[in-house]
């Protein structure tokens, strides 16, 4: 029964992130924003969140700094992409980039380390013990007693779906990316929707960084992203940004990110057990490109 | 009835870089409860015009007025906040979404925190189509309804938000003659409510049989302007173009020979098992140029992928000059065929690569005589040869070969692509909208052009949607109506109002009439 | 051309001083921090020496990365690519006994078919199963990287090292120096010579640089683009797979974990800021090692640490490409006055 709680767990866990910087992308995915920057955000949040946490001993204050770290990634995107008209892939490789030069260099020049920083001053973020429901004998421990942030992500999503179906907002950002033209002739700034698409992408992936290095660790790592950001891509282009099936999705692929850390005492060599979000990831892609293919 | 002026164009310019003169010193006036017809050739200025007036492009020079108050609008929202509304060309509407969502998108009735009022919206809606005797169903999927109807639904979206000055550019060239008749009554409905509607087009017969004023744009100026009722078709046209337009086809009569094209029941299916193609069957023979017409939109793009091998045959044949081409690769087809595709940017060329490397694809494939070191290397002399004799033979003025493509003005772009393809020397040529966005000059060039081909014995398969084009140049006429063919005629033994029938596909023509 | 050249330069120079800005507000001096950086690349016979030979991992998947950009194909597994590559010859030049004269081109060639077939697979999963490449590529990365840290972890391991590596590759395999300079760049050089006469005299190269600016367009004259998309994805793996091995026969003669790190991102990086550009995509890759290589002297003697240099390389392909566009508005804005003035005339 451990074994099913330990994996539940795990999935949870390991769904967060990917969950929150997919919810992010999905925004910009309706928007028609060719986003690729959701890795670099989720970096540099988390860099941020150890930052604030840090330094100013609060763990909100840490998820703060992290979202503000994100927006500035976001500022650029919008700068160069948006304003100056700049390829968004282009653009998106070059944050990437941007954010682990960044992190990897203001590693160096403020906490004066290489590789990784921890440290028992930084606050992390706390799990949370639901009132009543916690209570209920089996059922109690599969909704209470996880991290603050993880049920930040479900709200996330339920919201999302929310804005993007229901409102007006939602009826003009999925307008955005199908016919861009056709919502400027309907009067609206479509630049304006992008750039609030993106400063949610960004407020999302902050959230993903600040759980990264606040939530079940307390320790920034030099790319500790770790390719999150491209598993989030490809769960976003496989359910066509739909929030609902972006849950599902970052469910399977938290299993299998959370079935790596605990095949790991097992005699399976721990570099094939890390490779298995990656191998599920092409897995859902092959089934998702056959199935577009018949359609 | 005319009331004062309710719109002062004055003394506007606008260039687009690097070096195209748009719009030089044009000065119109439009008065409300009147509609106006703006008209000229491709080109002219006509759009160009509105979209300054519109907020859609900067002027460079001159001024604004509306009700004698200087405007200027950045952006088309704020020209609808004026009553000012344009309807573009092509068709802005989003599939994806249904009428009522298309229509409020942009001023969407809201409840608290901006949730959608989707009661209100659809009601709304509702009660401006019964109002202005649209017939639409507001929960249809933009997607699935006629493309007479999302014209209506575009329309309909100004009219929700109120704008008294309805802009259409160019409205009836995706329509049928019969659906051009009822948008006319629409207007006429909408004009004696008193709306203000500018109407371009290029098309003389209509502007003459709606219009109240007609203004006539010539290479970015404004040439005349006059009564409707004052003008007939020769002056309009001369106007238009300058010097006298001789009408009726000069032609020699045709001597065709043997077919070169044959299709045999040829039929195409969609993604989601339609037929876009049903069972289509005719030939081209050599020495005769075939018009392919109809509402665009009803299997011709289709017929042409088909030919080039861009969509699968399901089922059926095509052969050339005997050859089974039925799962031909491109490569194959590409001996037999020359193709001038309609979309110049998309399917033609390369933008930005030069004007010699657009000049010599499929020669490079075709002729042994562009490759060297065993073939895998360019013969740059001889792919410099070929772009010369490209620019002599086909009159295009260029300054030099490595400039990108898309440096070339459009027509010169289409001369370049037409010299690359009827260089090939193929025995069939195929031509879609060959002279979409060219001048007058351009086009009576390129009408030379496959008069020539004709004489010189190819096979010429021409799609046009452009009924003149069709009756000025073609020898035969076929109709594409939904993905069948339903009329195989001899253009000197039928009209354009027969042809008009067999667009909307025979049968459903005659109901149409009878509703409108 | 001459745009791209100048964007190039101006881009450059703009993000230095954007760079030296960063500097000066971390209290550095900039002036002596970029006067470092030059003194221990170019200006040093064995920082020039060094500078060069880290360019070839940078050069050659910048290559690779050109080429696939420039065809249309988002080929972004030159990380995963490269590391199956070194791996493929450190295999080779660990068990297989043949002189000099024929180990070394046999380790290269292993090489470049270790990293056509890592590239190859992405292309045959884009062939059979329209998976796209994005992110296939991508995700093999990630996969290359854990297999080749246990093949050098557990199989391949050398008994008497401390952390994960292999055994050193035969001596015969080893790639000496040439005149103070090691071999591999002589290998760079002709990898690029080759690739540019591909690109701008072949006749592959031409419907490859169609392809990729229409893909319709080259379809519709006749070219082969399904074989060429295998064929650009071939090619370009071999390349990063040949950066790969040329790393571990020219420098550690052996397979050492973390081998490729950051280089084969830096190979997409200056494809970006070169605009696939072949000869742009060399001088980049020199100048970027350059930098690199100046950073570690760099930080010996003013303690700026050696990671800005990271941080100014992203500055610099946000400058240049952005200068580029706004380069391209501000001329058309200026011939746009120009003809309104002459036709107002």
């Amino acid at each position: 029964m451990s074994v099913f709680y330990g994996l539940y767990s795990a999935m949870l866990v390991g769904a967060t992130p990917i969950l929150l910087a997919a919810i992010g992308g999905a925004f910009t995915y309706y928007a028609g924003i060719f986003n690729i920057a959701m890795e670099g955000m989720m970096l540099v949040g988390a860099f941020c969140a150890v930052l604030g946490s840090f330094f100013l001993h609060s763990w909100i204050l840490g998820i703060v700094c992290s979202i503000a770290g994100a927006l500035v990634m976001a500022g650029i995107f919008v700068l160069f992409a948006v304003r100056l008209h700049t390829d968004e892939f282009l653009t998106g490789i070059a944050l990437n980039l941007f954010a682990v030069g960044l992190t990897t260099f203001l590693l160096r020049d403020i906490f004066h380390v290489k590789g990784a920083f921890t440290d028992p001053r930084i606050v992390a973020i706390p799990a949370v013990t639901v009132p009543f429901l916690g209570q209920i004998p089996v059922v109690g421990r599969l909704v209470s007693g996880y991290n603050a942030i993880i049920y930040v992500a479900l709200a996330v999503t339920v919201v999302s779906a929310y804005v993007i179906f229901r409102t007006s907002f939602g009826l003009r950002l999925r307008a955005a990316g199908y016919n861009a033209a056709c919502l400027n002739s309907s009067g609206v700034q479509t630049p304006a929707i992008r750039v609030w698409s993106l400063i949610l992408c960004a407020i999302c992936c902050g959230l993903a960084g600040a759980y990264l290095s606040l939530g079940s660790v307390r320790l920034f790592a030099e790319n500790m992203s770790a390719g999150r950001g491209w598993i989030s891509l490809a769960a976003v282009i496989l359910v066509s940004g739909n929030p609902w099936g972006v849950g599902i999705i970052s469910l399977l692929f938290g299993f299998f990110d959370g079935l790596t850390v605990f095949l790991q005492g097992s005699a399976i060599p721990t570099q094939f057990t890390a490779m298995i979000p990656y191998v599920a990831t092409l897995v859902s892609l092959y089934f998702y490109s056959v199935r577009k293919r018949k359609a | 009835m005319m009331d004062g002026v309710l719109i002062d164009l004055q003394h506007i310019s606008k260039v687009f870089p690097p070096a195209t003169v748009a719009l030089s010193d044009v000065s119109v006036s439009f008065r409300s409860g009147e509609i106006h017809a703006l008209v000229g050739e491709n080109g002219a200025g006509k759009t160009t015009l509105m979209k300054v007036l519109y907020g859609l492009e900067r002027r460079d020079r001159g001024d604004i007025l509306l009700r004698g108050a200087h405007v200027d609008f950045r952006n088309p929202r704020e020209a609808i906040a004026a009553g000012i509304g344009m309807v573009h060309q092509e068709i802005l509407l989003i599939p994806e979404y249904t009428i009522w969502q298309n229509v409020v998108l942009g001023a969407e009735p809201v409840h608290a925190l901006g949730t959608l009022d989707i009661r209100t919206a659809r009601e709304r809606v509702a009660r401006k189509i019964d109002e202005f005797l649209f017939n639409l169903d507001p929960d249809a999927p933009v997607g699935s309804i006629s493309v007479a109807a999302r014209q209506k639904v575009e329309i309909l979206k100004l009219l929700y938000r109120d704008v008294s000055v309805l802009i259409l550019d160019e409205p009836t060239a995706v329509l049928a003659p019969q659906e051009v008749g009822q948008l006319f009554l629409e207007l006429e409905h909408l004009r004696d409510k008193g709306h203000t509607i500018i109407f371009i087009s290029h098309r003389l017969d209509e502007v003459l049989g709606l219009s109240d004023q007609v203004t006539v744009m010539r290479k970015g100026k404004a040439v005349a302007t006059s009564p409707a009722s004052r003008l007939t078709k020769e002056e309009l046209a001369r106007e238009m173009v300058g010097r006298s337009v001789v009408f009726a086809a000069e032609r020699s009569p045709a001597e065709p020979g043997e077919p070169v094209l044959v299709a045999q029941e040829l039929t195409v299916r969609t993604t989601d098992g339609r037929d876009a193609l049903d069972h289509v069957s005719f030939q081209v023979r050599s020495g005769e140029i075939l018009g392919v017409a109809g509402v665009e939109g009803n299997g011709q793009f289709e017929l042409v992928n088909a030919i080039m091998g861009l969509s699968a045959i399901a089922a059926g044949g095509l052969s050339v000059q005997g050859v089974d081409l039925t799962h031909a690769d491109i490569l194959a087809r590409r001996r037999y065929i020359s193709f001038v595709p309609q979309d110049r940017g998309r399917m033609g060329a390369s933008l930005p690569a030069s004007i010699l490397e657009n000049a010599i694809m499929t020669h490079h494939i075709l002729d042994r005589s562009f490759r060297r070191w065993r073939g895998l290397a360019l013969n740059y002399r001889r792919a410099i040869a070929l772009t010369r004799q490209i620019q002599d033979q086909f009159d295009v003025s260029m300054e030099n070969a490595a400039a990108p493509f898309q440096s070339l003005s459009g027509g010169n772009q289409q001369k370049v692509i037409l010299g690359r393809e009827l260089l090939l020397e193929a025995p069939l040529v195929l031509m879609d909208q060959p002279t979409r966005g060219l001048d007058v000059g351009s086009t009576e060039y390129v009408h030379g052009l496959l008069l020539d081909l004709r004489n010189r014995k190819k096979a010429v398969l021409l799609v046009s949607a452009d009924l003149d084009e069709v009756f000025t140049v073609a020898d035969r006429i076929i109709v594409m109506s939904r993905g069948r063919l339903v009329a195989d005629l001899r253009t000197e033994e039928t009209t354009r109002e027969e042809v008009g029938f067999y667009m909307l596909g025979g049968k459903d023509a005659v109901h149409a009439q009878a509703d409108a | 051309m001459r745009k791209q050249t100048l964007s190039g330069i101006l881009g450059v120079l703009a993000a230095l001083m954007i760079g030296g800005i960063v500097l000066a507000l971390q209290g550095f001096n900039p002036f002596s921090t970029y006067g470092a950086l030059l003194q221990y690349s170019l200006l040093s016979a064995s920082g020039l020496s060094a500078m060069l030979s880290r360019a070839v991992p940078l050069v050659l998947t910048g290559l690779s990365a050109s080429i696939a950009f420039g065809s249309g194909l988002n080929n972004l597994g030159q990380p995963g690519q490269l590391v199956i590559g070194a791996l493929a010859a450190t295999v080779v030049g660990l068990f297989v006994r043949l002189p000099a004269v024929a180990l070394i081109p046999l380790c290269i060639a292993a090489a470049m078919v270790g990293g056509m077939l890592w590239s190859g697979l992405a292309a045959g999963l884009r062939r059979a199963f329209a998976m796209d490449e994005f992110i296939v590529t991508l995700m093999l990365n990630f996969i290359a990287d854990y297999f080749t840290l246990w093949a050098i972890t557990y199989p391949l391991f050398d008994p008497a090292a401390l952390s994960p590596m292999t055994r050193p590759i035969r001596t015969y395999a080893w790639l000496s120096q040439v005149g103070g300079i090691n071999a591999s760049v002589l290998y760079m050089v002709a990898a690029t010579v080759l690739c540019w006469l591909l690109m701008s005299k072949g006749v592959s190269g031409y419907e490859w640089r169609i392809m990729g600016q229409n893909r319709l367009f080259a379809r519709i004259g006749g070219c082969r683009v399904d074989a060429h998309y295998v064929r650009v994805m071939l090619v370009t793996g071999a390349l990063a797979g040949l950066a790969g091995g040329l790393m571990v026969m020219g420098g550690p003669h052996r397979f050492v974990k973390g081998l490729g790190a950051n280089y084969a991102w830096d190979g997409v990086m200056i494809a970006v800021v070169a605009n696939n550009s072949i000869p742009g995509t060399f001088l980049y890759g020199l100048l970027f090692s350059m930098l690199q290589q100046g950073a570690i002297g760099m930080e010996l003697v003013t303690a700026v640490p050696s990671e800005f240099i990271d941080v100014l390389q992203a500055i610099i392909v946000l400058v240049v490409v952005a200068g580029r566009v706004s380069l391209n508005l501000m001329f058309d804005r200026i011939a746009t006055r120009k003809k309104l003035r002459e036709s107002l005339q």
